[in-house]
């Protein structure tokens, strides 16, 4: 059959290529296309990676494009996210916190680009301005500064305590950028970072070159290109061609020819934070029909399917994290099935489940991206072999759809589960009363009183226990279903390292240390 | 008279082809070795092989029976929209053509309107307001499609508008509607029902192409233009999953083409 | 004929009208939230508060004559607005696009004028010789060929299997091969089964018939008459494939991640950026009912005698 599909290609490529006859000089082109790109990749020192994004300015409180800025080395922010999603020292030593009073005392050594000391005057109103600008930290507007001395921080945040302070500080958003000398803040913002930049083209290519005046030492690379590319294949087609050194979210198809090859491409894989769920309608579906889907959704089945490119979930957060300790019940379709009859449901002659003469179908609403499709599909497949019949939704636009109408028997919806390395996040937009993912009709006041509780503890060990105890009881009550979590999935050149290969998070990237 | 025997027989060679693939479309569901939409965790991307001719997809489908599936998708689909627009547009054409005055200048506009529309915002609006689907493509396509069989009804009734057996009628007293009815569609119908057919394989390209950016077709359904974009993603692994929907919708679309150009040729002709 | 033009000048403006107005109002009614689109674009949760605060900072929540109105008067004034993903002027947005989609189109145009004119009045000439079977079936192939199908299997063979294009030549003229390979196969295809036939149907006409017993040399007559007659008619044949063109490109460009207009508005629609699509639907509407003025316009010029 193999020789059957080669004549077949053989026979399109000759339908091709013969319609393009009378176009000789394209053939003389291609051979010169070819010339540029083996002489661009001479061994030198600069490394390069393809992203999936390019932002139109580089300043670094604004938007998202602090993430990007973050990747290119060039920002750096007080506190870094470790590969165990824990806030550690980084710009500043230390955090701590006296009820609503937190204290931040700033690394000695710091300095911009340019040679300038970063002071404390400085972060506070870098602060100011991120609280200023991005609307998503409208919260830090609310507080008071007050510069110690030069490198302490003192931040009082009102009336409540600010447990997540220390964490929201490592969001890549809070990159210290030296306000006083910064004339372009869109295209070449001054930082602290390793990296400086170079070229910038909007939505575009960025190149970055080597930080002379690092603070942190030594920086192993003379610069770096970061070349913009949407799409799966052209990011493999260029590795395989040597045009590019690594990047990350890596494809399944992809993974799968990297690994067919594991001499010339070193693949890394931790598992990352960005979820895919479900909601299910409890204004719609019963107990019963709810734990069925529960004991029928076979997570693991599905993460084969999506090869290694999702890890499959029990909590919305990676299994390694000290929030995300509940128990799950195991797949038991015979259970489910048990359950619907005794809830009154019989088989009919198609093989699905009906009551009262009306067979059991449920609508599926997803959008398709982040394999959300593959997921639904995969979904629809196993509930039908209980005898649960359902039919696929698809938009184009979910939050302007299904997540604000609660059109939906159950819905599928992908986002970032944990931006900072803490729990409430998370629990706070999708299971807190009115929250904006709360659309499933889920009510709790027990579950409402501890997220109360969560949104002012501060001792990290407590929060990580009000956490379980939160997620367990809307787990219990068949509310939501945590479906898998994408892999931060990095390939790289043999002898390249220190791409973020480690964290689970998207927005690190290069640092002082990466070689090529 | 060898030419003619030769147009003859190329009309009816397409004519048997296009009647097999349609058969083929209708009777899908019986040819299909396998269930389109059974998954398989096991066969994820196999090779063609005697069991599965065309191989598997990315889960473990059998891309043979989805090409046949997706054969009556894209083929009703066609049709139906084809049809429609035909309706609609000779409605219209003849109406404008008829009448005259305003009613043909605002029609007429409107078509133009039309034709400089984007049809991507209309596809994405529609498929936005009425929920995802094929109808949106359709409504997208039908959108600039219906204008110009309407143009061309228009130009044909114009030009038997003053013919004699007409303007008897008129003086007997007959209606506008009868009149349109009796006596100027059957006389308009064959140049526009001759373009419908020559316009079977641009609305395929059209449907397809749509489907293709992913403002078709829904999943799991299968549609060649949904699945060569799915498939493309791993096109190095497994080739054949894009190659065979790709040949199914040229050899699809050239047949019919062929037919269409043969039509017209056989026409003229007499 | 001055004040026929103004009329369809006029004619031209109302449409664009009407056009701007339908095209606010799918947008308005088809679901999607540019203020959504852009809090989340890293696929970080939003907040119902945040949400709202930036619907009003962005002037969303005003009503819809309100803003158009806005957009029509900016438009007036030669402003397209500002962008709703990254607030940034749309005019150079649209106008880069532009320039590279134009780049795109025109290129593909010239090829397949390259090689559609020639073989087409050959094949013509030639009537049932074997070039001419060789290249009416070519050209019925390539007519069947659906671009994006086109693209995707250049790529395979091209870039994949014979590795002959680098990957970063987004831009470049080595990036321009292939899609303009792209747009020009359907295309040339389609002009060479045009330009025969209509080449062929002035080689049948009597004049041609006379001047051949009079005694004129052939190729005299094919320059002379019948090209010269035949050139309005190819001119309205490529006027109307504009159209066409620039709705390809936004297959293509997308596929091939080429930086025009039409991957602009593409992004544009999935981003909700209403100012950038109207500022697309205004350019490509003018362009389209441009063109077909000036095809008529110059139909007129070579034969008088064209009705308008």
């Amino acid at each position: 059959m193999k020789k059957g599909q080669k004549i077949l290609a053989l026979l399109l490529a000759g339908v091709l290529s013969v319609s393009m006859f009378g176009c000789g000089q394209t053939k003389q082109a291609a051979g010169d296309a070819k010339e540029v790109a083996t002489e661009t990749e001479s061994e030198d020192n600069i490394l390069r990676v393809a992203t999936s994004f390019a932002y139109p300015s580089l300043d670094v409180h604004k938007e998202y494009y602090g993430w990007y800025t973050s990747i290119y080395g060039i920002s750096e922010t007080l506190f870094k996210l470790d590969a165990d999603s824990k806030a550690v020292p980084f710009l500043a030593k230390d955090a701590v916190a006296d009820g609503t009073t937190w204290t931040i005392t700033l690394n000695d050594s710091v300095a911009f680009s340019n040679g300038e000391a970063l002071t404390a005057d400085m972060v506070i109103r870098n602060i100011q301005r991120i609280a200023e600008i991005n609307s998503r930290f409208d919260i830090f507007g609310t507080f008071t500064y007050e510069a110690k001395d030069d490198k302490t921080i003192v931040i009082s945040t009102g009336d409540e305590v600010y447990p997540t302070l220390k964490s929201d500080l490592a969001s890549p958003e809070f990159g210290m950028v030296d306000l006083d000398h910064t004339k372009d803040f869109d295209h070449n913002p001054i930082c602290t970072g390793p990296f400086v930049i170079q070229e910038f083209i909007p939505e575009g290519d960025v190149t970055v070159a080597r930080n002379e005046h690092y603070w942190g030492g030594d920086v192993n690379l003379d610069g770096a290109i970061f070349y913009y590319m949407q799409e799966d294949d052209p990011k493999l087609l260029a590795m395989q061609s040597g045009e590019i050194d690594c990047y990350n979210s890596v494809s399944s198809a992809a993974l799968e020819v990297y690994k067919q090859e594991p001499d010339k491409y070193n693949v890394t894989s931790v598992a990352g934070t960005r979820l895919q769920f479900y909601i299910v309608n409890e204004n719609r579906l019963d107990d019963a029909v709810r734990e069925a889907i529960t004991l029928t959704v076979d997570k693991d089945a599905i993460a084969t399917y999506l090869k290694g490119t999702v890890t499959a979930a029990s909590a919305p957060f990676p299994s390694t994290s000290a929030y995300s300790q509940v128990s799950i019940p195991a797949v038991d379709t015979a259970k489910a099935k048990k359950l619907l009859e005794k809830d009154g449901y019989t088989l009919n002659a198609d093989g699905i489940y009906e009551k009262d003469g009306k067979p059991l179908q449920i609508n599926i609403a997803y959008y398709a991206a982040r394999s959300l499709d593959t997921v639904a599909i995969l979904m629809q497949e196993q509930l039908r072999a209980v005898g649960i019949d359902s039919v696929l939704t698809v938009e184009e636009d979910p939050d302007a759809t299904y997540i604000s109408t609660g059109d939906f028997d159950l819905a599928l919806y992908s986002m970032i589960s944990d931006k900072c390395g803490d729990p409430l996040y998370f629990i706070d937009s999708t299971l807190a009363k009115d929250a904006y993912y709360n659309v499933g009709g889920f009510e709790d006041a027990k579950c409402q009183e501890l997220i109360e509780q969560l949104r002012v503890e501060t001792d990290i060990d407590q929060r990580a226990k009000l956490a379980n105890q939160i997620l367990q009881i809307a787990i219990d009550d068949h509310a939501f279903g945590y479906v898998g979590l994408f892999n931060h999935t990095t390939v790289m050149k043999p002898g390249v390292s220190g791409f973020a290969e480690d964290s689970p998070f998207d927005f690190y990237g290069i640092d002082a240390n990466t070689t090529k | 008279m060898k030419e003619q025997k030769h147009i003859k027989r190329r009309f009816i060679l397409s004519a048997v082809v296009a009647v097999i693939l349609i058969l083929i479309a209708i009777f899908s569901h019986q040819l299909a070795p396998h269930d389109p939409y059974q998954t398989n965790a096991a066969l994820i991307r196999k090779a063609p092989s005697m069991e599965y001719l065309f191989g598997t997809d990315n889960l473990g489908r059998c891309v043979f029976s989805r090409v046949l599936y997706g054969a009556k998708t894209t083929i009703f689909a066609t049709f139906f929209l084809v049809a429609i627009s035909f309706v609609i547009g000779t409605i219209a054409g003849m109406i404008c053509g008829y009448y005259g005055g305003i009613a043909d200048n605002i029609l007429m506009r409107l078509a133009d309107l039309m034709l400089a529309f984007p049809q991507m915002v209309v596809a994405i609006a529609v498929a936005g307001i009425l929920g995802g689907g094929l109808m949106g493509a359709m409504i997208a396509l039908g959108i600039t499609m219906w204008t110009s069989f309407a143009r061309l009804a228009r130009s044909h009734t114009l030009s038997i508008k003053k013919a004699p057996y007409i303007t008897a009628s008129k003086l007997a007293g007959k209606g506008g509607a009868y009149i349109l009815c009796v006596h100027v569609l059957p006389n308009i119908l064959e140049p526009v029902l001759i373009s419908a057919l020559t316009q079977i394989g641009t609305t395929m390209i059209g449907i397809s192409g749509l489907s293709f950016l992913g403002l078709g077709v829904v999943a799991p359904e299968a549609e060649w233009g949904s699945m060569i974009s799915e498939a493309r993603a791993y096109i190095q692994i497994a080739p054949w999953a894009v190659l065979y929907p790709a040949a199914a919708t040229i050899i699809t679309i050239v047949v019919f083409n062929y037919l269409g150009d043969a039509m017209m040729e056989y026409r003229n002709r007499h | 004929m001055k004040k026929q033009i103004a009329i369809r000048v006029i004619e031209l403006i109302l449409l664009l009208i009407v056009l701007s107005l339908l095209t606010f109002a799918l947008m308005y009614i088809a679901p999607g939230d540019p203020a959504e689109k852009r809090l989340s674009s890293q696929g970080v949760a939003v907040t119902r508060e945040v949400l709202q605060a930036e619907r009003e900072r962005m002037g969303l929540l005003r009503p819809f004559f309100v803003r158009y109105g806005e957009w029509f008067v900016g438009i007036l004034h030669g402003d397209f607005g500002i962008s709703f993903k990254d607030d940034l002027p749309v005019a150079p947005k649209l106008w880069n696009g532009l320039q590279n989609t134009i780049v795109l189109a025109m290129g593909s145009l010239l090829l397949s004028l390259l090689v559609s004119v020639p073989v087409g009045i050959f094949s013509a000439v030639k009537r049932n010789s074997m070039f001419d079977h060789i290249a009416r079936i070519l050209s019925f192939v390539g007519n069947s060929l659906p671009n994006f199908l086109i693209s995707v299997l250049l790529m395979y063979f091209f870039c994949i299997q014979l590795d002959a294009f680098p990957i970063i030549a987004t831009g470049s003229l080595q990036g321009l091969i292939l899609p303009t390979l792209s747009l020009a196969i359907p295309m040339a295809s389609r002009f060479t089964r045009q330009i025969r036939t209509e080449v062929a149907t002035q080689m049948d006409e009597d004049y041609v018939v006379g001047l051949r017993l009079k005694g004129v040399k052939e190729h005299y007559i094919l320059l002379r008459n019948v090209f010269h007659n035949s050139i309005g008619h190819i001119f309205t044949i490529v006027a109307l494939q504009i159209g066409t063109l620039m709705g390809g490109s936004v297959v293509i460009e997308t596929i091939f991640r080429w930086p025009g207009i039409g991957k602009l508005v593409m992004d544009s629609i999935t981003a909700r950026d209403y100012p950038v699509i109207m500022g697309f639907v205004l350019i490509m509407g003018t362009i389209y009912v441009g063109i077909n003025l000036i095809s008529d316009i110059v139909n007129r010029i070579i034969d008088p005698r064209v009705e308008w």
